[in-house]
């Protein structure tokens, strides 16, 4: 990662992110309507409903929430900025736990009943996920010999050919990540199965904003992930990269729609068994055949 | 050289002066007095060899020898005393056999064999001075005011305070000889002071709980003793009484079933998987000496052994012994950390595991390893002591230490609770130093490809993530109105808070350059490292984790502190209450009129997943496998001595 990768990063992921992050959103709004058999909103909602969040009254429960969501905001930014400078995986990892911690620390400022359920479940969901975001990592390692993101646009092949299970259980817990059923359960979309308003209970007008904005800039980050396991040093590997990462977004949709949410137990047990399974057979694979 | 006895000798004169000082008035100075001298100690020996090479010295001193035989045999008999006088005569027995090995082993064995150097010093016995001094000179002047509070609410109780504090001075005297001894008999004689004198700190307010747990104590590391003068009988008899020595001499052939039975030391000393109960039995402690325990004495005592013979560790048994345990520990004791509500309690489990993964690191003993061994046992100390000290000041101020009671202490204690936060994000957050430190041991890991500590490493960090999570969330939570606790904290405790905190945030930001100036010059100094074909130590550390990386950690510690000072609580926003189900009445209970028109009351607690993570459910499985594991690794390491003749 050299300083002028920084600078792209900073000025590509800073100012284009959002903007794709917003269109999914849209998009994820649209199709999910289309599966329920509703019209639903149009593709620029989101982007409609964070402006309105940004023209209300500035309220808040206590002096320091917003802070917390802020900074929860400025290192999603700077570990998708990381990412895309091609800079260690590892930090960008530490980096989105971190940002998860900020807005976890936000709900319980706030001392609600209901955000603290909500902060509890999401302190779950980072237990449930953590493990095989840091063997996806270890893994990454020992496929490219190195941490550096960027290293994948110096292969043969794209790293999917020699990780295809780690991806699968990456695919199981994106699913937490995105915020989507049946692991939605600190925070979810749909209002039938929540808890007034889950670990956003107490945020409103541009702290409610920020947190919308945090989570379009870590879904660009995480399909990016995803992209990463299709890339390799031809441009095709882009192509390929965001076509997978879209058709896995549909398919997230798709799964989204047609669960409810289950309880924490369920995620804990299923995602840590899928991680165990997948990625210790993966990699024993990988250090035998290297 | 001066300097190295200096250290030695100065906590001795504190402790033998304060053994006579029963007024609290003339305790103060004093002891203020020598941890003051004891910290310019620290400093001109830092000045001087921080950045040095290993530099040995011959004191060749029969009398000190003779002193340390003397100091044995007293140990010795007061264990065995105590032992009959509170009916465990399994301690007594212990502690016999013990000492007559070692009065045989000396007077014998010992006398014949040649000793080079009996003190050395070097970069990371420094750091371990530097640790000793600081944190633990820091925690004598906290205990000046705390364990005034502690006798006031123990009025029933005779003052026996003279003891503690001399103890305490006595235990650090102890440690800095542990950490620059060469000759194995005078490091065995400074590894026993520091067992007795924890002992007698735990069982210090003398109630039943404290004195049964204070002997659990005694068992298990008179046992880690006894492993201790097994080994030395075993070098001894090879004519090989000098750490560096053995240490050269590798894990394998000769050196490996005593190499094994220190290594079993090292383990019980720092309380790891079946040895975990001491050290939460322990907890019964006043504070500061749970403090001491964990950050600068003890624990880390076994730690340090276990880093100082990480060069003879690897792909052995040895080394797989103590990889194994490390992990073990590392996993178990994180998981069950979640299902403990007592704060000491979890502060205990967090130590443990963290101890844990240094073993495991030790254990690996790559140089990639190594580091991440060094920086996870300093950030460990300060981050550690720092919460202690908040733990015990809270525990004074709010009347219990129970997580759920410190729901809210951002109001109530508002410096002691960012002085909390401070401590925990250090403990388990990027970009602060434990978890950098984690994340050299998963590069060296990866490197490895140890696909077992891959997985405990992936599993206790999630774990890790949530015990810590929870409660600091409880901590920095904020109702509207709460009365102010914290006058009435005294100002020794303050000075010991601000110095922890002060350490905590220096190591955090200087980390690139600690690591650049000291530690890597110290790894590249073994031999052992450096393999025909593959690059030196300090090379291998630069090109894994890179200085340009702890360069940008540390830069993201220094932005995320400055926007605390400068935007933190600074929102200009219209305050409301929150939504409650019915209008709110009093925000610090959360009640609120509900639909009868009366008063509810809404309670929270977090979670802490008993049936998952408890104790009962872990410990029983996972001590057995600890025990098999230390079983099957001494039994190869002795086999491997009796059909080996790699010597």
């Amino acid at each position: 990662m050299t300083a002028i990768s920084f600078i792209l990063a900073l000025v590509g992921f800073g100012l284009v992110a959002p903007i794709i992050g917003c269109l999914l959103a849209g998009l994820d709004r649209k199709i999910t309507a289309r599966l329920q058999g509703r019209v639903g909103p149009p593709l620029l909602q989101p982007y409609y409903d964070v402006r309105k969040l940004l023209a209300k009254e500035n309220v808040s429960v206590n002096r320091f929430q917003d802070f917390y969501i802020a900074m929860s905001l400025f290192l999603a930014i700077l570990a998708g900025v990381m990412f895309f400078a091609g800079g260690n995986f590892l930090l960008v990892v530490f980096l989105i736990t971190l940002s998860t911690l900020f807005l976890i620390v936000a709900a319980y400022s706030s001392r609600s009943p209901f955000a603290e359920i909500g902060a509890e479940r999401e302190i779950i969901q980072v237990m449930s996920y953590e493990p095989l975001v840091i063997l996806m990592t270890i893994a990454y390692f020992l496929a490219v010999r190195t941490f550096d993101v960027g290293a994948v646009f110096g292969l043969s092949q794209p790293i999917i050919v020699s990780l295809p299970l780690v991806f699968i259980a990456f695919l199981f817990v994106l699913t937490i990540k995105l915020r989507k059923s049946p692991f939605d359960l600190s925070y979810s979309h749909h209002a039938h199965q929540e808890l007034v308003k889950g670990i956003t209970t107490e945020m409103s007008g541009k702290t409610l904003a920020m947190v919308e904005v945090t989570h379009w800039y870590e879904n660009v980050l995480f399909m990016s992930w995803v992209g990463l396991f299709f890339v390799w040093g031809s441009w095709i590997g882009i192509l390929v990269a965001v076509i997978v990462a879209l058709t896995i977004y549909f398919l997230e949709i798709l799964i989204d729609s047609n669960f409810a949410r289950v309880k924490w137990q369920a995620m804990l047990k299923w995602s840590w068994l899928v991680t165990l399974v997948f990625c210790t057979i993966n990699i024993v694979v990988l250090i035998m055949v290297s | 050289m001066a300097t190295i006895g200096l250290l030695v000798v100065l906590p001795l004169i504190a402790a033998a002066a304060l053994f006579f000082i029963k007024k609290d008035s003339l305790r103060t100075p004093v002891v203020i007095g020598f941890a003051a001298l004891i910290m310019l100690a620290c400093v001109w020996l830092a000045i001087g060899h921080l950045t040095g090479t290993m530099e040995f010295y011959p004191l060749k001193s029969q009398l000190i020898t003779y002193a340390t035989l003397v100091i044995d045999v007293i140990l010795g008999v007061y264990v065995f005393v105590k032992g009959i006088k509170h009916g465990v005569p399994f301690a007594s027995v212990l502690a016999g056999i013990q000492t007559a090995i070692v009065v045989v082993f000396e007077l014998t064995v010992a006398h014949g064999v040649n000793i080079d150097n009996d003190i050395y010093v070097d970069s990371l016995s420094v750091m371990m001075a530097m640790i000793i001094g600081f944190v633990g000179s820091g925690i004598c002047i906290y205990a000046l005011g705390y364990m005034r509070v502690f006798q006031e609410q123990h009025k029933d109780q005779p003052d026996r305070r003279h003891i503690f504090f001399s103890i305490f001075f006595l235990f650090l005297s102890a440690m800095f000889a542990l950490v620059f001894s060469n000759n194995l008999a005078w490091l065995f004689c400074a590894w026993e002071v520091t067992t007795v004198c924890s002992f007698v700190l735990i069982g210090y307010t003398r109630t039943e709980e404290a004195i049964q747990n204070s002997f659990r104590q005694i068992v298990m590391n008179m046992l880690c003793g006894l492993a201790f003068a097994i080994a030395l009988v075993y070098l001894g008899a090879a004519g090989i009484l000098e750490l560096d020595k053995l240490i050269n001499l590798g894990a394998i052939g000769l050196a490996a079933f005593p190499i094994a039975l220190l290594a079993f030391a090292g383990l019980t000393k720092a309380a790891q998987i079946p040895f975990q109960s001491w050290l939460l039995g322990a907890m019964v402690a006043p504070t500061p000496t749970s403090a001491l325990l964990h950050s600068s004495t003890m624990v880390k005592a076994g730690v340090f052994l276990l880093a100082k013979l990480s060069p003879a560790f690897g792909w052995n048994f040895n080394g797989m012994m103590v990889m194994l345990i490390g992990g073990l520990t590392f996993l178990i004791c994180a998981f069950i950390a979640i299902s403990q509500s007592n704060a000491k309690r979890v502060l205990a489990y967090s130590t443990v595991s963290n101890l844990g993964l240094i073993c495991a690191c030790a254990g690996v003993g790559t140089p990639e390893a190594m580091w991440a061994a060094i920086f996870l046992l300093i950030f460990h100390a300060v981050a550690k002591s720092l919460l202690f000290l908040c733990v015990g000041t809270a525990e004074h101020h709010i009347g219990s230490r129970d997580i759920e009671a410190m729901d809210n202490l951002f109001v109530r204690m508002p410096t002691i609770a960012r002085f909390m936060a401070l401590g925990m994000l250090t403990m388990f957050i990027a970009p602060f130093g434990m978890l950098v430190s984690k994340w050299a041991t998963i590069v060296s890991i990866a490197d490895t490809g140890n696909i077992v500590l891959m997985l405990i490493l992936a599993f206790g960090s999630a774990a890790t993530f949530m015990f810590w999570a929870k409660w600091l969330g409880k901590v920095l939570a904020v109702a509207q109105h709460s009365a102010d606790l914290e006058k009435g904290v005294s100002k020794s405790e303050w000075f010991a808070i601000g110095l922890m905190a002060f350490m905590v945030l220096f190591c955090s930001v200087a980390f690139p350059f600690i690591s650049e100036s000291v530690v890597v010059p110290y790894l590249a100094q073994f031999e052992q490292f450096v393999f025909p074909g593959l690059l030196p130590a300090w090379q291998t550390i630069s090109a894994t984790l890179g200085f340009d990386n702890l360069l940008i950690m540390a830069i993201i510690v220094l932005a995320i502190l400055a926007s605390f000072a400068v935007f933190f609580g600074r929102s200009k926003k219209r305050i409301v209450p929150i939504y409650m189900a019915g209008v709110g009445v009093d925000s610090e209970k959360r009640s609120y009129r509900n639909s009868l028109s009366g008063v509810s009351e809404s309670s929270q607690r977090n979670w802490y997943l008993e049936d998952w993570f408890g104790e009962k459910a872990l410990l029983p499985i996972s001590n057995i496998m600890g025990i098999v594991v230390l079983v099957v690794g001494i039994a190869l390491a002795y086999i491997n001595l009796g059909g080996g003749a790699l010597l």
